[in-house]
């Protein structure tokens, strides 16, 4: 019996090496669980220029909805197959996951610090409604290319059933939060500094981001809410964006490359060439942005034939200025702000000018940002038309925003010019033409299934075809 | 395990020595039937006890038995177990028989214990260290296939690739479903070190499992414990079930003599690619997707350039599409081809015939070659015992470029330091060496370039002579005449000579142990064990390659170089008591209890180029365009501490009950929650007791078994912590991880239940073992995936509930045994039905793999774990549930093409086999042997990638053919051509359809009808039933009468064939097996290995 409990003792002795190192065991000593909220926002800052910027065929086909390319030898997203590839669920995922939620953390962060005297306290203040605004965007982006999404819910990890809030909704409450933001900011205070990608902590650059928001996003109500899309672009045009301003981020090369690079120098693949819609569109009107936007294929502009295969090697290229690793991505700039007005101006807004006035200025603004010359004989060559104002607007908008895939894009569903071409191989759902939205992430149908159902239903089913509330036309 | 058994025995006698007051001795010989000789190491036992003892090198033993002893019990490995009743005599001759298998008799259960098998309340398997090491591969489990019931063995088909090893079904949703590995009572690590992407099908290397480390020649046994009650005391890492591994060791020499035995064992294999398995090709168009590329006589060839300069523009070969959909062949049409723009090609500027290729990709596999050397060096003294045995591996894949090394060093032995006082110590080192293993996955793979993108025109030993010749990238992709550059392909033997991978592991395994019998009733062990290693893993893309994935944050890239550095180490401490104890005439007590301190260490770094190579050839982290981007590093360490108990009481031999009970103490739980106990309680009834009178029934046991056996989560989900995304000058960006951890997490749990018949007649001749289970799995901790719109992907909760249900069976005939001739039947069968019962509230769906394709793998509610999840045809009927009512059609769209379902997440299949079997056949006539192994799978589903691709770029026989109306089918419409889809199409309105019988003829000369681009992932769903003749085996052993002249003491020649044929299967062109790797992640094909034909040739000395 002795040597019984002797083993027992034994034993226990043993055991009682414990469990005292248990919780430093379960602790992940290579990643830190504090950082500073300027390094999520930079982060949000990246990811949002590198969603904006790409061209990879499972986060971005903007620029083939948009017909300023076409692919190669794999058509399928040029023919609006965004299901096989799951596309929509990458925008969700690079949306919310990749920036919305670092920015929401971002705002944790900072509203938890205690700020150092006034100035902190103004910092603060602006660093908080800097995060606001990029939110403001991103959402704005979402809901243009979706409809309704999760907003009033969105962002808690502990509802993982978020309701989609109605667009119409989505869109007042990102022009007020804009407005408010662009009312707080305080000029003369200091924010994130050199951490700020975009504008190295300028908060008077930062209220003429917010002022450019709400005149992007009142113009885009014009068809829907007269009196909203009126009041928020009067209200904001003078704080806008002037001619050379603009939101843009400069990549640094190496391992910041801009996704254009990466996608079509660094990856050896020859899958994009520009698309005949807009090649033939710019030469009719010989228009002497070419050469910045397309190379030359036999001494001329020959672009692919939308949807169908195209031999890379005998079409007109995508202007290698464009494939540098340092070209810079534009979020919001001049070009498009004087666009909006012209047509803010022709819809009888008080915008401070004509919108003859406006269309010169936003095709001068392009062709400067193109560091192309002629502007003045070319506007001589295709002046205002205001008695077909949604085509003139349409077409010059539409060439001017070329490789920013999305804004043409939204600028073709609004307006509704120039023409597209047809893809020979549309899947059933984009009812016969270019697509009027992205259809749901499969991963809503299967995660989030009675808001999806629900949000399908209100928007008139979750087709390609289905158009955004402010579409009417 | 014989060896095993001697030891303990020994251990036991020598404790009983001290006290012989109730107890007689008794002696005897025992000899073997065959050839009247005696066996030394007969085990020999008191019925129902572990008293006992074993026969010395004369076949003698002697042994002390209490006054009660009713019969003795002797076992021997390769012999049948025979049972002595004991009257009143002191002497007691026994003869045995030899049989292949044991059916009765010891084994060795959790925590290394021996127990009689029959005093068993769970189910477990045995299978001898011989039938595991027949087909000489780079891992020995894969020859577990079809050997033992409820275990499914997938091997990937991948040079020194994964197995799947799954013991009566998936148990967890996200998690470990693979069996564990014990080797001596020492746990081995089997971790799969294959990268998440490539899992998911991305690219990437199959790195293989790390148990395939343990030396089949070192294999003395293996016992597979299936059930929770087998496995409750081995924590919560056996959930999955275990597979116990006995080795071989030295034996102690009796009366002085000295014992040495020297084993030679040698091997060579080689094989061939089984042309079922691989892509049959159709032979008549060649590159291109369609009639695109010039108007004229010949739309599927450019008509642009002016290649050799004569002014005249010449046909030439649309190089850059990776497709054979292309202009049909015609020997009198002279084309530029690939080969025509290289200057050093020697049909530079030549046009040639336009034909299908002598050399198809098949061309391009080599001959593989497997040498497997041997040498085992035994013994031992009165008081000590060692064992010395070296295994050296050398093999080449049919990959050109690839091998593997293998050498593996073991020294064991043991010492008795006093009467009972043993120590044993084990030591093995193991080397492998890896290069040049098959990439898998849909893109930067040759085989999916073989099975997927391909030009029926080019010759694949072309590429190789202009490679050999250039040592440059002249592939027959390129971009265009004038720039050679690939574009999506390379050449292939650029990319197996340049782009070769290389990896290194060093492995120390190795024991020491005390065994202390304290008094004739109690014992006591203590043991230390570790298990260490490194490993290292580089892979290399050559400077003027094609971009894949290469390196952190998976980039495209052109070149680059990434490395691997990974070590692990994780040690044990065990201390077990151990107490037997006879209460009375009828019962009989065994109790332990112990303790298990488990610590592991992972430490991780993946770094690599980022950018591509500055200079060509230097494969080096310094050696990168751009700055590194940050290396990922993990350093994970594990505690468990475990407290054990149990307890077993024999009653007569008629009843045995079992109880065990642990409580685990683990590290990754919040604090206050990281212990949780549980246990299992199991009994047998050995009715065949009370029927010892009917001579035709040998044994007849029932028993049942009932078990829960709890589990901590995986590492670091209980804190969140932020990933660092790169550096923006001087601003660092971070970002939050994917999954939200959870700091309220507590253990999760499987429950078992159990039932099993065991029955034995006609004097061994005939058994069964039949088993009914159900184990459910509850408060799953899983990172359930969640809307990205909650700015996550997934959140780790305890939530899902997995059942897994099921049947297994074992029979055992020996239908004819005389003198000379002897057959012997094993037949396995089992069948598991797996449900996710639940996940949490709200949650229908997990989503477990997004694959190329647009397929899902999925765990959904009401459905087996692993469906397969897709778009669908669109039906003109279905029924109440949703699915397509009998009989429905297809419905064809008014462009002649079927519809999709507009959602991608209908079932089309799942990747559980609705059962597997094996069966066995051993025919033994004189110094012959013949076995051979025949095993299957019964459903099970898959996706093939490889068709939903190679179908529309017209590779296949199945996209040339003649149609309807007498013309082939890629022939234009126009001409009579192309096809009509069997469907309806709806004439009415989407609200009132009409359907009526479709007659839109659509195109067949280009890419969209017969494969991804007009079909739903539906069309390339497959049955993924087989079966195989997995193992054929003849021997011939020389006579031990002829060897007594020369100095041999035994010589055995085999011929052995592997997956010599499969006699049957439902997907074309592939081996259904075939895949990634193990995982949960089945179901899915894209360019996998072909299945090899094995044959080899071994010899085994004994001197």
């Amino acid at each position: 019996m002795k040597k019984i409990i002797l083993a027992l003792i034994v034993l226990i002795g043993v055991s009682t090496s414990c469990t005292k190192n248990f919780e430093d065991f379960n602790k992940d000593k290579k990643h830190p669980t504090e950082v500073p909220g300027e390094f999520l926002v930079a982060n949000a800052q990246r990811a949002i220029a590198d969603q904006v910027a790409s061209t990879n065929v499972n986060l971005n086909v903007w620029k083939l909805f948009a017909q300023y390319w076409t692919e190669t030898t794999y058509t399928d997203e040029a023919n609006y197959d965004i299901v096989t590839r799951t596309i929509a669920d990458y925008t969700f995922r690079a949306y919310y996951r990749n920036i919305l939620a670092d920015l929401k953390d971002a705002t944790n962060v900072i509203t938890a610090e205690k700020p150092v005297g006034d100035a902190g306290a103004i910092a603060k203040e602006n660093k908080l409604l800097i995060i606001e605004l990029l939110n403001v965007y991103c959402y704005n982006r979402l809901v243009d290319a979706f409809g309704d999404i999760p907003y009033s819910e969105a962002l808690d990890i502990e509802n993982i059933h978020p309701v989609y809030d109605n667009a119409t909704g989505i869109y007042d409450d990102l022009i007020m939060k804009a407005t408010n933001a662009v009312a707080g900011l305080n000029a003369a205070g200091g924010s994130f500094g050199g951490s700020d990608l975009y504008f190295a902590g300028d908060v008077a650059m930062w209220k003429k981001f917010g002022n450019s928001l709400i005149v992007k996003m009142g113009i885009t109500l014009a068809d829907v809410s007269e009196g909203k899309a009126k009041a928020a672009v009067e209200g904001a045009y003078a704080g806008a964006f002037e001619m050379g301003e603009l939101c843009q981020l400069v990549y640094l090369g190496g391992s910041n490359s801009n996704p254009l690079y990466q996608d079509m120098i660094q990856s050896g693949r020859d899958d994009f060439v520009p698309a005949n819609t807009v090649v033939d569109l710019m030469n009719n009107l010989e228009d002497p942005r070419r050469p910045a936007y397309f190379t030359l294929y036999e001494g001329e502009y020959v672009g692919g034939v939308y949807g169908e295969s195209s031999t890379f090697s005998q079409y007109s290229h995508v202007a290698p200025e464009i494939q540098e690793q340092t070209y810079p991505v534009t979020l919001i700039d001049y070009t498009e702000i004087a666009f909006y007005l012209a047509e803010a101006a022709q819809r009888g807004y008080a915008v401070g000018g004509s919108a003859t006035e406006y269309y010169d200025k936003a095709i001068m603004s392009s062709f400067s940002q193109w560091g192309v010359e002629g502007a003045a004989d070319y506007i001589a060559a295709q002046p205002y038309d205001a008695a077909n104002w949604k085509q003139s607007l349409g077409t010059q908008a539409y060439i001017a925003f070329y490789v920013r895939g999305f804004i043409g894009y939204t600028s073709w569903r609004r307006l509704d010019y120039p023409a597209m071409n047809p893809a020979p191989a549309p899947p059933p759902g984009a009812g016969g033409t270019v697509p009027m939205r992205f259809t749901y992430p499969i991963n809503e149908q299967t995660l989030n299934g009675i808001n999806y159902t629900a949000a399908a239903a209100a928007i008139g089913g979750d087709e390609l075809k289905t158009k955004i509330f402010w579409d009417k036309n | 395990m014989r060896k095993f058994t001697l030891l303990l025995a020994l251990m036991l006698f020598i404790g009983m020595q001290v006290t012989q007051a109730q107890t007689r001795t008794i002696t005897g010989t025992v000899t073997n039937a065959d050839d009247g000789s005696t066996i030394p190491g007969v085990s020999v036992v008191v019925k129902g006890t572990t008293y006992g003892t074993t026969t010395d090198l004369d076949g003698k033993y002697s042994l002390s038995i209490p006054e009660d002893a009713s019969s003795l019990i002797y076992s021997f490995v390769g012999m049948k177990t025979a049972e002595m009743g004991i009257g009143g005599g002191n002497v007691y001759n026994v003869v045995m028989e030899p049989e292949a298998t044991s059916i009765e008799g010891v084994v060795v259960t959790a925590l290394g214990i021996s127990r009689e098998k029959k005093s068993l309340g769970y189910s477990t398997q045995e299978i001898g260290g011989d039938d595991l090491n027949t087909v000489k591969g780079s891992s020995f489990i894969n020859n577990l296939q079809g050997k033992a019931s409820g275990v499914q063995v997938k091997s990937s088909g991948n040079m020194g690739g994964s197995t799947n090893i799954i013991i009566r079904g998936s148990n967890s949703i996200t998690g470990n479903n693979q069996a564990m590995f014990v080797v001596d009572g020492v746990p081995i690590n089997n971790d799969r070190t294959n990268n998440t992407g490539q899992v998911s099908g991305r690219a990437g290397y199959d790195y293989g499992s790390a148990a395939s480390d343990i030396d089949p020649n070192n294999i003395e046994s293996i016992n597979v414990l299936k059930g929770a009650a087998a496995t409750a005391l081995y924590g919560s890492r056996a959930a999955n079930g275990v597979v116990l591994i006995t080795t071989k060791k030295g034996k102690k020499s009796v009366g002085g003599a000295k014992i040495l035995g020297v084993t030679i064992n040698s091997s060579v294999t080689t094989g061939f690619v089984d042309k079922t398995t691989f892509p049959k090709y159709q032979t008549n168009y060649g590159a291109g997707y369609g009639p695109y590329y010039s108007d004229g006589d010949y739309p599927g060839l450019e008509h642009i350039y002016d290649v050799n300069g004569d002014g005249e523009i010449d046909y030439t070969v649309p190089t850059t599409e990776d497709a054979s959909m292309g202009q049909e062949f015609d020997p009198n049409l002279m084309v530029f081809q690939w080969d025509s723009y290289d200057p050093d090609n020697p049909n530079y500027h030549k046009a040639t015939p336009w034909v299908n290729t002598p050399n198809e990709p098949v061309e391009f596999f080599e001959t593989p070659w497997s040498y497997t050397n041997n040498i085992d060096i035994m013994g031992g003294g009165e008081k000590s015992t060692f064992r010395l045995s070296y295994t050296n591996l050398d093999q080449t894949g049919i990959m050109p470029n690839s091998s593997l090394k293998k050498n593996n060093v073991l020294l064991n032995g043991s010492y008795d330091i006093l009467d009972n006082l043993k120590v044993t110590a084990s030591a093995n080192y193991i080397n492998t060496n890896g290069k040049g293993r098959n990439p898998t996955g849909y893109s930067d793979n040759l085989l999916s370039s073989f099975r997927q993108w391909w030009q029926t025109n080019v010759d694949v030993l072309q590429q190789k002579d202009i490679y050999d010749q250039t040592g440059r990238n002249v592939t027959w992709n390129p971009k265009s005449p004038t720039n050679l550059d690939p574009i999506y392909w390379d050449n292939p033997y650029w990319a197996r000579y340049e782009n070769y991978q290389t990896d290194t592991r060093s492995r120390f395994l190795g024991y020491a142990q005390a065994d202390w019998q304290i008094t004739d009733n109690l014992s006591l062990m203590g043991r230390y064990s570790i298990d260490t290693y490194s490993e290292l893993q580089e892979e290399r893309k050559a400077v003027g390659s094609v971009s894949g994935e290469l390196g952190v944050g998976r980039p495209d890239v052109t070149s680059g170089y990434t490395r691997f550095d990974r070590s692990f180490t994780e040690t044990n401490i065990d201390f077990l008591a151990k107490y037997n104890k006879y209460l009375g005439e009828n019962f009989n007590l065994n109790a332990l209890i112990g303790t298990n301190i488990r610590r592991s260490t992972e430490d991780q770094v993946f770094a690599s180029t980022d950018g591509g190579l500055i200079v060509p050839g230097v494969y080096a982290l310094s050696n990168s365009i751009n700055q590194m981007q940050a290396p990922e590093e993990r350093y994970a360490q594990i505690g468990v501490n475990g407290y054990f108990a149990g307890v077993t009481v024999g009653y007569k031999n008629l009843v045995y009950l079992d109880g065990s009970f642990r409580y685990d103490q683990m590290s990754t739980l919040p604090p206050d929650d990281w212990g949780y106990p549980y246990g299992a309680v199991s009994g047998s009834f050995v009715f065949s007791s009370l029927m010892e009178d009917q001579s035709w029934l040998q044994l007849g046991k029932l028993r049942l078994g009932w078990a829960t056996v709890g589990n901590g989560a995986p590492w670091g989900s209980t804190h969140d912590t932020y990933s660092l995304t790169g550096n923006w000058g001087g601003t660092a960006l971070f970002s939050l991880p994917n999954n939200k951890n959870n700091q309220q997490l507590k253990a999760e749990r499987t429950n078992s239940l159990e039932a099993g018949l065991e029955m034995v007649f006609l004097q061994n001749r005939l058994g069964f073992d039949f088993s009914y289970y159900d184990n459910q799995t509850v408060d799953q901790i899983i990172p359930v995936a969640v809307s990205y719109a909650t700015g996550y992907s997934g959140k780790y909760v305890n939530a899902g509930t997995v059942d897994n249900k099921g049947l297994e069976i074992t029979l055992r005939g020996t239908p004819v045994v005389s003198s000379d001739f002897r057959w012997d039947i094993i037949l396995n069968w089992a069948r598991n039905r797996n449900e996710v019962v639940e996940l949490q509230e709200g949650l229908e769906n997990l989503q477990l793999a997004s694959l190329q394709g647009g397929v899902t793998i999925n765990a959904r509610v009401g459905e087996p774990l692993g469906t397969i999840q897709g778009t669908d045809y669109v039906y003109d009927a279905y029924n109440e549930d949703g699915d397509p009512a009998d009989g429905a059609n297809r419905v064809v769209g008014s462009d002649g093409y079927y519809l999709k379902s507009s959602t991608s997440d209908i079932i089309l299949g799942d990747i559980n086999p609705d059962w597997t079997g094996g069966i066995n056949n051993a025919f033994t006539y004189k110094d012959w042997s013949l076995s051979f192994l025949i095993d299957w799978q019964k459903g099970g589903s898959i996706f093939s990638l490889d068709q939903w691709y190679g179908m529309a770029t017209g590779l296949y026989t199945e996209t040339d053919y003649t149609n309807d109306l007498g013309n082939p089918v890629r022939s234009p419409v126009s001409d009579g051509g192309g096809l009509v889809l069997g469907g309806v199409v709806n004439t009415g309105t989407e609200e009132a359809p009409v359907y009526e019988t479709n007659t839109t003829r659509v195109e067949g000369g280009n890419y969209r009808v017969f494969g991804y681009s007009k079909n739903p992932n539906k069309t390339f769903v497959f049955d993924a039933s087989y079966v195989k003749l997995r193992e054929l085996v003849v021997s011939y052993s020389i006579p031990k009468a002829k060897l007594s002249k020369v100095w041999l003491q035994g010589a055995t020649f085999s011929l052995v064939g592997g997956n010599l044929w499969i006699i049957s299967k439902n997907l074309p062109h592939a081996d259904p097996e075939a895949s990634q790797g193990a995982g949960n992640v089945q179901g899915w094909q894209s360019g996998v290995m072909p299945a090899v034909r094995n044959v080899g040739f071994s010899v085994k000395l004994q001197f």
